[in-house]
């Protein structure tokens, strides 16, 4: 179920689960727009570097990073992306980043 | 209904919260004479099915009382389970791994009075609540999935074809008149959530047909190199497409002739379905064990290849199972399994016996191993 997000200007097509229908129609805005919900107050560098690196990846591969290799690249541990982002690697960082909503047995 | 707040503040959500605290203790709920006697049993007898005794070295017994239960089960049902074991046990219970419901009493003068009471609980469309068996020789209660109730992935129903099948078996839940324990099992896809790889008889949900490709969504929705990978038989390959709009996009290819239908794709990538009416249906499985007992565990094999999902009773289902059983219980010996009383005969004479039709969907062609399914000996009954 495809619904319309309208944020400061920009309108954002989200599945029920609010993650992106397209990584193309990725902006900014959409990272402050996921903010509240997500549990963040305020976005640090620390997320943006996790943000951009998801992106990088997902643009370079067609797939999100292991949960390994997140670590490995941001340089931060899984315990700590959890402190960033509160609901995890997947449906907070990557809801965030714009990538598609994680699938198989999860 | 208007909106009750826990406590939970969703402007601080990380506020007060309570994580990794794991499960209660279990022995928090233990009955007193199971905490007493914990480690120091002795031995055990099966009295009647359904009905067991443990004694320890203390001289104490405990009386258990297992009745099966249809494990997807409403909140008042519970409520009655905590009723009767509120009169009868102390409050205490317990649910088996086969998602039975044992209620434990320390005497034997409580084992009628709980007996009576079990057995006269009715639903209103006349099943039992509560029928007491499950124990020794027979049959128990059927692991299974979600199936049409709440997954995305199945290709028949769980809940519909156990209560078809158990309805079938119910007098073998309250006998212990078969050679050994027979486990069924039921997984609605080839994800095979439980234990139909390793049962006595499993009932598989099976696809007959190649996904439908989405490639208006399919780059959108989907990280299209895991749907390559999750192929077990590399028939999908990645290509651009041309939608009618004239926008070129990228998608995946399905090589038709290599496609087994697992629907390992769809679990990866939404744009992919291949539920059918039609196509879907049930695979039998029979031969697994998980236990070491005489023989090794063993893994089910495929011995019917297809029976359309006809709902709601799956009568070609229920009858075939019930054929296998009964050849099973007059041809076995005691103590043989499924699978080592079809191995003792031999899988050509276990076919003739149960009345199924051999197909070539049988034999195995899945990478090298199939090899090893086949027969490299001249033993053989015609």
């Amino acid at each position: 179920m495809a619904t319309n997000v309208d944020f400061q200007g920009k309108t954002f097509v989200v599945d029920e689960d609010g993650f992106l229908e397209d990584f193309n129609t990725y902006t900014a805005e959409w990272v402050d727009y996921c903010k509240k919900e997500e549990g963040i107050e305020t976005l640090s560098d620390e997320h943006w570097q996790v943000i951009n690196v998801l992106q990088d990846y997902y643009k370079k591969n067609g797939i999100a990073p292991m949960v390994r290799v997140l670590s490995k690249l941001t340089g931060f541990k899984l315990k700590h992306i959890y402190e960033l982002f509160p609901s995890g690697p997947g449906k907070g960082a990557c809801k965030m980043a714009g990538l598609p909503k994680p699938t198989g047995c999860v | 209904m208007a909106f009750i707040s826990s406590g939970f503040n969703p402007d601080k959500p990380l506020e007060n919260r309570i994580t990794d605290i794991g499960p209660r203790d279990f022995n928090e709920f233990y009955p007193p004479v199971i905490a007493r006697n914990k480690g120091k049993w002795l031995y055990h007898e099966i009295i009647e099915p359904g009905v067991l005794v443990h004694v320890s070295e203390t001289g104490e017994e405990v009386y258990t009382v297992r009745v099966g239960a249809a494990r997807l089960m409403s909140g008042t049902l519970i409520r009655e389970i905590c009723d009767i074991a509120d009169k009868h046990c102390d409050g205490h219970l317990r649910f088996t791994t086969r998602n039975n419901i044992e209620f434990m009493v320390d005497s034997k003068d409580k084992v009628a009075p709980l007996k009576a009471d079990l057995a006269s609980r009715k639903f209103p469309g006349g099943s039992f609540k509560f029928p007491i068996g499950g124990t020794g020789c027979g049959v128990t209660n059927i692991v299974h999935t979600q199936g049409w109730l709440h997954c995305h992935t199945p290709a028949s129903d769980a809940s519909g074809t156990v209560k078809a099948t158990m309805d079938v078996l119910f007098k073998d839940f309250q006998d212990m008149r078969l050679p050994a324990q027979l486990r069924v099992s039921m997984a609605c896809c080839l994800n095979m959530c439980g234990a139909v790889h390793c049962s006595d008889i499993a009932i598989l949900g099976y696809h007959r047909k190649p996904p439908k490709m989405d490639h208006e969504y399919l780059d959108k929705l989907c990280e299209i190199p895991l749907a390559i990978a999750a192929c077990p038989t590399a028939a999908i390959k990645p290509k651009k497409i041309t939608l009618d709009s004239g926008a070129i996009v990228n998608s995946i290819d399905v090589n038709q002739d290599r496609c087994m239908y697992c629907g390992n794709c769809y679990t990866m990538c939404p744009s992919l379905p291949l539920a059918d009416t039609e196509g879907d249906g049930i695979v039998l499985m029979a031969g697994g064990k998980v236990s070491n007992r005489i023989s090794a565990p063993k893994f089910s094999k495929v011995v019917v290849a297809f029976i359309e999902n006809d709902m709601p009773r799956w009568p070609k289902m229920t009858q075939t199972i019930s054929r296998m059983v009964e050849a099973y219980a007059s041809g076995a010996r005691k103590y043989e399994r499924f699978g080592d009383w079809a191995e003792r005969i031999g899988w050509e004479r276990f076919f003739e016996k149960c009345e199924i039709e051999f197909t070539h969907h049988l034999i195995d062609d899945f990478r090298d191993h199939a090899y090893h399914t086949w027969r490299q000996t001249t033993q053989f009954k015609f």
